[in-house]
């Protein structure tokens, strides 16, 4: 085993992709690069939400920082966040965030003068970078609903107004959760279940059900013709173990081997439709690639420090 | 839009629970100030030179609805609970009465007088907002869910709070040490009554026995306690002979039945009567007359307005307005006070027990509406005595013109003691809570009788109408018997809400189904007492009642019981018939046809051996409490079952659980009640708590305790408040596991919290004692955000001296424009504008000096301006405005929060989301992560039964329904009340249908290593609170700051930046390490350091003064600063500066020293060298 590199080359294999959902396998590689992904992911992705609001006349029931919070986590279409600058080092503005390179403008003009409630949803905020505007949930099927007219900021009753100028800037999740591109970033390590063949066919078939229901999830089920206990879904399993405490129960300990793969990882991403599921990930990959780099590079020099861009500040601030 | 419109809540049970404060203020308004104003004792004045006399009485009386005051006469605008609170001003209405003046015999002249501005109960029927439905009493500016109850004074909501009382009118026997001390002769033995008027006053009489055998009847008169022989007053009541007395007094002994069950004569009756006339005799009184002539002899001086009249005419007056008055006949008061004899004797010969006055069983309550009564009683007539006196010093003042007969002067002399005073008596005492009287009122206290009604949440709101007092004179007792839990109160005060510590015990709550009796039946009626009273006695007399009028049945137990009717001895009752009575009068009782009321006490004490004093007790007075029970031996058949049962008869009664069991219950007697629900002996917010029958008991009293200062959604009419502080949750829910009275109330109008998902393990150590872990992420979507509402009131009359009260105008400096940032052109600052500490907020202008005046803000913390109410009264200048502020409150470390099973915690670490431990399959991250060490010893189960719960209510969209005793209460078919045998099972089964773990345990991945944990986790969503306790109210810290002016050490308190006090016992515990250095540093260094001179010749460290150096005119070489020069100190009883040394010492040692030469002692110093010594 001379020579043997502890290098590994990772394989990815996508099995499921929607603008907001990936599922994809991770192989060839440890619980560390795996959830290395998924902390990247979930905090460092930058997007860019609002961060500061301006409000100019605001009548409503709720009170002005109650909607600066909920316009700060309304998702805004992100794919420029990655090109963008941090506005804290941002050389255009001096870094007071009020240039394009750093930042996008909105802005919200909503009075009610109907009897009906009027709905201020993220739909009124408008934005004069079609970049960057509120994530569109409608269904793109077509069907129309009322309910789906934008993320609900507040309702306004006759005569009650709400006028701002809000302030989009770049950031990510470690920050504000507000920034955080993802809804759900999770992974599994792959399960690898032997089933005895021999020991199970020392069950009656009534005993081979009762065992097969006592997984609260459907991982395996009974061949109607053999009878035979089949696996169906092995990553159904939540490795709770209750089949094994039911074997052992029964009196038949080892009836099934149930173990980890270390080195397989099953991950299921779910944007908050900020950058798409799959741009999720491949920005999450970048950004780990720029965060190994930086701590390559540092060993040399402090002063090519200039040289990582952002990442100097995210090393430093960090 | 087709939204989908939530079913209005219904706040009828809700209403129910504020009944007993608006109920008993609607009788004052309907007809309690009526029966006052006929029982307010006339005054008559006597003018000698015109042989004329002018009779005084009230009458008529008149409240009116709150009302603006108006210039003109013709417009009058009603006047809104809600601009009294923004306006800090009383919610009154007009108080009008007739005053009857007659001269002589002449004819009666009725003069209206204006008796001031009587508060007003909200929701009472003089209120704007009683029966304006939810939807228009928003527009009134109030909640939906306004209840009322409460008064407004001066802004401020106050309500009366309940105090437990003697049950009126009923004979009660006890044993007190205070008694023998009394007199000599005493013993510690009595029977007490304490009988109440129809207008609420009450007079307190107490039958003494004597060590001779005798007994004495106290009663009080102007604050002092007389007492009379009981013989001279049976015989003064009525025209009697001695052999009747003694007849009456020996009836209920009779050597057949000696020792026999149910016996409470002994045959020392007969001697004891005996001793009783002899006493009589031995003063030399006979007959009626001369024991009338001795009391109205000793008595005259007392009663005021009899002085002229004749000695029987006095005594009448002393029988009446102080001897059982809650009798009218004498002949009733006879049979009274025979039968408290006989109690009394029967306590003396141990045939009865004393009856326990801290039981609820002897116990009734003090309504807000009687308490006024009372008060505005006292109030009335001494102003007519007021009113008398000053027109008798007119009369006799002879300097003086005053025409008598001129009812224009006689009115004129009156108003220099103004009518109006009254009302504003009654808001004096309403808004302190304190009685001012000189008779005391028959009251245990006088203070402590108001609350502020807190709306800190709805839950501290609604406990402030349900909480009950023992009364302010028992929280200094030293003995915990009055504060013990006793099962007479079972049903009717809750078990577990209470406070723990200092008023544990004592300050109870009702539970959610207790009643208080009313004035009014179920339709709203007024009840007729006497009507009642007597269809009551026709039916007692048709089922084999003996009445006692025109004279008593002469038998006793075990023979015969005793009917006492509201305190009145009616009859008596074979007792073999007793018992078949008792049940059709509780058949009566449910039934709606008869005219009985349904809350009717039937208390019927059975005969025992030596048990409580055998007879049957009948109430039909107001202010008991009651609480609904199933009878269930009337045929079910008859819809009519549910009957209102009293503390005085439960005792007596049986009543088993609704869990069809008959609760080991012997056969002999069988249950004839069943209680409606288990919960019913639970108070509302202690019917809150999830399970609560699976919690151990104290952890239910403490979430009691915090579901009370938890900060929630305080108030729905936000924007139209103006409350000095109040806490706000921004953004609550509805809790997934609730009880049945979750509903039930309405609490979704006022959520508490916040349904987190709760991982309970060991993580990081953050969470070790009681601290928890919040995730930053859900913080930072707005979990448990909230702000605190601060409104300050500024009115410009107040400030200053009354000379420059006009001058004054918000206007800001048009020179300084440093604060126009802050403050606006009218003087007010610019809504939403957010002010920092020490920064001007509101500006004030004095016109004639032309001075500027600013408010700062005082604090630690920047405030946003939310809302500014000005007063438009003054229509040139605006005088008076609110300014609400805002506060942020959003959780930071140390921020206490808790869930609804007593466990609280702070708030220890906003832990990162990644580093949150994950779950695999949902990537579920907990919100919060609390210690596994929480359970095991507090064992709160149903904390964890509400994490499986809430976990399958989540999964299947539902809510879970968590009533506690579930288990315990048969369903209609005849099953038991859960489908499967355990709940957990249950709950359990709702999971696994979804693919999650039986238990409610995940498998979870470390979020810092993404490696699984060792083992499964348990987790799942519990309602979490806001404790209002913040950090952000409480943190202290100071480096150098003010000192005291005295001592120079660092001044206490936060508001004024000060330290935290380094006391003894932390000096102990640095002396016991030996930190020495430490110890300095505290002590001195950080502290009142100081460098005295001290002349080493005299030993002084005060004579030693500076002498000022003539100012050298130094050069200035090259720039640099001058050298210093050289401190002279000399002594001032030396003269000389020789001898100067200085040393380190404290402060206060300088200033021991200065206080000890103010008293003439010289303290001196020996100074040596270190080396030296």
């Amino acid at each position: 085993m001379e020579g043997m590199s502890y290098a590994r080359t990772p394989r990815v294999k996508i099995r499921e992709l929607k603008d907001d959902y990936a599922k994809f396998e991770l192989r060839d590689t440890d619980a560390s690069i795996a959830n290395a992904l998924r902390r990247v992911m979930i905090a460092e992705v930058p997007t860019i939400a609002i961060d500061l609001v301006e409000i100019e006349v605001n009548s409503s029931v709720l009170n002005d920082e109650f909607i600066a919070h909920r316009l700060g986590l309304i998702p805004l279409t992100s794919e420029r966040a990655m090109a963008m600058r941090f506005s804290r080092d941002c050389d255009a503005c001096d870094g007071d965030g009020q240039c394009e390179f750093c930042s996008v403008e909105f802005h919200l003009r909503a009075k009610c003068i109907s009897d009906q409630t009027l709905d201020v949803t993220s739909k009124d905020l408008y934005s004069p970078d079609h970049t960057v505007v509120p994530v569109d949930f409608s269904d793109p099927s077509g069907e129309e609903s009322s309910e789906q007219r934008g993320i609900i900021i507040v309702k306004l009753r006759r005569g009650q107004e709400l006028r701002l100028r809000a302030i989009a800037r770049k950031g990510i999740g470690k920050d504000h959760a507000k920034w955080s591109p993802a809804a759900t970033v999770t992974f599994m390590y792959e399960p690898d279940i032997h089933i005895n063949e021999d020991l199970m066919e020392t069950l009656t078939l009534e005993e081979k059900r009762t065992w097969v229901e006592s997984s609260p999830t459907r991982v395996f089920d009974i061949d109607a013709n053999t009878h035979q206990v089949l696996v169906v879904d092995p990553e159904a399993y939540t490795y709770d173990d209750e089949v094994i405490k039911k074997a052992e129960a029964m009196g038949k300990p080892g009836l099934v081997e149930i173990s980890a793969k270390q080195d397989s990882f099953i991950f299921t991403v779910e944007s908050t439709g900020a950058i798409k599921a799959s741009q999720l990930v491949l920005n999450a990959i970048e950004i780990l690639k720029q965060k190994l780099d930086a701590v390559r590079l540092s060993e040399d020099t402090v002063e090519a420090d200039d040289q990582f861009g952002e990442l100097g500040a995210h090393m430093r601030g960090g | 839009m087709a939204l989908k419109r939530k079913p209005r809540p219904d706040f009828e049970s809700l209403r129910e629970l504020f009944k007993p404060h608006i109920e008993s203020f609607d009788y004052l308004v309907e007809a309690g100030l009526e029966t006052m104003f006929q029982n307010v004792k006339a005054v008559e004045v006597y003018d000698p030179f015109t042989m004329k006399k002018l009779r005084i009485w009230l009458g008529k009386p008149e409240l009116y609805p709150p009302q603006k005051e108006r210039l003109s006469k013709t417009m009058r605008d009603a006047l809104f609970p809600h601009e009294c609170r923004q306006a800090k001003i009383s919610y009154t209405g007009k108080f009008v009465a007739d005053v009857c003046f007659q001269y002589d015999d002449g004819v009666i002249i009725r003069e209206k007088f204006n008796f001031g501005q009587f508060p007003i109960m909200l929701q009472s029927k003089l209120c704007h907002l009683r029966g304006v439905d939810p939807q228009k009493i928003v527009s009134y500016k109030e909640e939906a869910a306004e209840m009322g109850g409460y008064f407004i004074l001066n802004g401020l909501e106050r309500v009366v709070r309940l105090l437990i009382l003697p049950k009126r009118n009923h004979p009660m026997s006890m044993v007190r040490n205070s008694f023998s001390d009394r007199r000599e002769g005493y013993t510690d033995k009595a029977v007490v009554i304490r009988c109440v008027r129809q207008d609420q006053s009450s007079v307190t009489v107490k039958l003494y026995y004597l060590r001779n055998g005798s007994a004495r009847l106290g009663f009080w008169v102007k604050g002092r306690e007389y007492l009379l022989p009981v013989g001279v007053v049976l015989k003064a009541l009525i025209d009697t002979t001695d052999h009747e007395i003694y007849v009456n007094l020996t009836c209920c002994y009779n050597e057949k039945y000696e020792k026999e069950k149910g016996a409470v004569g002994t045959q020392l009756l007969g001697e004891r009567a005996v001793i009783i006339l002899d006493e009589v005799r031995d003063l030399s009184l006979f007959t009626r007359l001369q024991c009338l002539q001795h009391i109205g002899e000793s008595f005259q001086a007392l009663m005021d307005g009899l002085e002229e009249d004749s000695y029987p005419v006095v005594a009448d007056a002393v029988l009446k307005n102080y001897i059982f008055v809650h009798l009218d006949n004498n002949h009733d008061k006879f049979n009274l006070l025979i039968l408290m004899l006989q109690k009394l004797f029967s306590l003396i010969d141990q045939t009865s027990v004393p009856d326990n006055s801290d039981s609820l069983q002897n116990q009734e309550v003090l309504l807000p509406g009687h308490l006024i009564t009372l008060y505005l009683k006292e109030k009335l007539e001494d102003w007519l005595q007021k009113a008398k006196k000053l027109l008798q010093d007119d009369i006799t003042n002879k300097s003086k013109i005053f025409d008598f007969c001129s009812l224009a002067q006689v009115k004129k002399v009156m108003d220099k003691n103004p009518a109006r005073q009254i009302s504003s008596a009654v808001e004096n005492m309403l808004k302190t809570g304190r009685l001012v009287t000189q008779t005391g009122l028959d009251l245990q206290q006088r203070a402590g009788y108001t609350v502020q009604a807190e709306r800190l949440n709805f839950l501290r709101f609604v406990s402030h109408f349900r909480a009950v007092h023992r009364g302010a004179s028992f929280a200094g007792l030293r003995t915990t018997t009055v504060r013990k839990l006793l099962p007479e109160s079972w049903g009717f005060l809750c078990p577990v809400h209470t406070p723990d510590g200092e008023p544990c015990g004592l300050l109870n709550h009702m539970t959610c189904t207790c009643r208080i009796t009313s004035y009014f039946d179920s339709q709203g009626n007024i009840k007729d007492f006497f009507k009642i009273r007597l269809s009551i006695l026709n039916i007692l007399i048709g089922v084999g009642m003996t009445p006692s009028l025109p004279k008593l049945v002469l038998a006793g137990p075990p023979e015969v019981l005793h009917v006492l009717l509201d305190g009145c001895v009616v009859g008596s009752i074979p007792s073999s018939e007793v018992e078949k009575i008792v049940v059709y009068l509780r058949r009566l009782k449910v039934s709606s046809a008869s005219v009985i009321p349904d809350d009717l006490e039937v208390g019927y004490v059975p005969m025992s051996m030596g048990g409580a004093y055998p007879g049957l007790y009948l109430f039909t007075s107001p202010s008991r409490f009651v609480r609904p029970v199933k009878n269930i031996s009337i045929p079910s058949d008859e819809s009519q079952n549910i009957e209102f049962i009293g503390p005085f008869e439960q005792v007596f009664m049986e009543i088993r659980c609704p869990d069809g069991i008959d609760g080991g219950r012997r056969s002999v007697f069988p249950a004839t009640h069943e209680e409606i629900h288990p919960t019913g002996m639970l108070s509302v917010v202690a019917n809150l708590t999830p399970w609560s029958d699976h919690n151990q008991s104290p952890r239910n009293m403490y979430q009691c305790q915090m579901a009370k200062q938890t900060m929630a959604f305080s108030s729905q009419a936000i924007c139209f408040r103006a409350d000095q502080k109040l806490y706000h949750l921004q953004t609550p829910q509805s809790p997934i596991v609730r009880t049945s009275s979750y509903t039930k109330y309405a609490m979704d109008e006022y959520p508490t919290g916040t349904n987190a998902i709760v991982a309970v393990l060991a993580y990081t150590g953050y969470d070790m004692e009681d601290a928890m872990i919040l995730n930053k992420s859900s913080v930072d979507r707005g979990m448990f955000h909230g702000q605190i509402y601060q409104t300050e009131t500024i009115d410009l009359t107040d400030q200053g001296s009354r000379s420059d009260r006009i001058q004054k105008v918000f206007r800001r400096s048009n020179i300084d424009k440093s604060s126009h940032s802050l403050i606006d052109s009218d003087g007010l600052p610019y809504v939403g504008q957010m002010i920092r500490p020490d920064e001007p907020y509101c500006s004030m202008y004095n016109e004639v000096t032309g001075a500027i005046n600013t408010f700062k803000r005082k604090g630690s913390d920047p405030a946003y301006v939310d809302y500014v109410a000005v007063d438009v009264k003054n229509k040139k200048h605006l005088h008076k405005v609110n300014i609400r502020f805002r506060h942020p409150r959003n959780p930071v470390i140390g921020d206490k929060f808790s869930s609804r099973h007593g466990q609280k915690g702070v708030c220890s670490q906003l832990w990162p989301d990644i580093d949150m431990p994950f779950s695999g399959v949902t990537g579920m991250r907990p919100d919060l992560i609390i210690n596994p060490h929480a359970f095991p010893s507090r064992m709160t189960i149903a904390m964890l039964l509400e994490s499986v719960a809430a976990k399958g209510g989540s999964l299947h969209g539902e809510f879970v329904d968590a009533t506690p005793f579930g288990s315990s209460v048969k369903k209609e078919n005849g099953e038991p009340g859960l489908k499967s045998d355990s709940l957990v099972d249950e709950l359990g089964v709702m999971l696994r249908k979804k693919g999650f773990n039986y238990h409610g345990v995940e498998v979870l991945y470390s979020g810092v290593y993404g490696t699984e944990l060792t083992c499964e986790i348990f987790i799942g969503p519990v309602y979490y609170q806001r404790l209002r306790h913040m950090v952000s109210d409480k943190f202290q810290v100071r480096s150098t700051g003010t000192v005291d002016q005295v001592t120079r050490q660092p001044i206490k308190g936060r508001k004024r930046g000060g330290g935290i006090r380094f006391g003894e016992m932390e000096r102990d515990s640095m002396l016991a390490h030996g930190a020495a250095y430490l110890l300095h540093d505290r002590l001195h260094t950080s502290s009142d350091h100081h460098i005295a001179d001290v002349c080493s010749i005299c030993g002084s460290i005060l004579t030693t003064t500076f002498i000022q150096q003539q100012k050298r005119i130094v050069r200035e070489i090259g720039g640099l600063p001058p050298g210093r020069a050289p401190k002279k100190v000399t002594c001032h009883s030396c003269k000389t500066s020789k001898g100067m040394e200085t040393v380190a010492m404290p402060y206060v040692f300088r200033y021991l020293a200065a206080e000890l030469a103010a008293m003439n002692i010289k303290m001196t110093l020996k100074l040596s060298d270190g080396a030296g010594a």
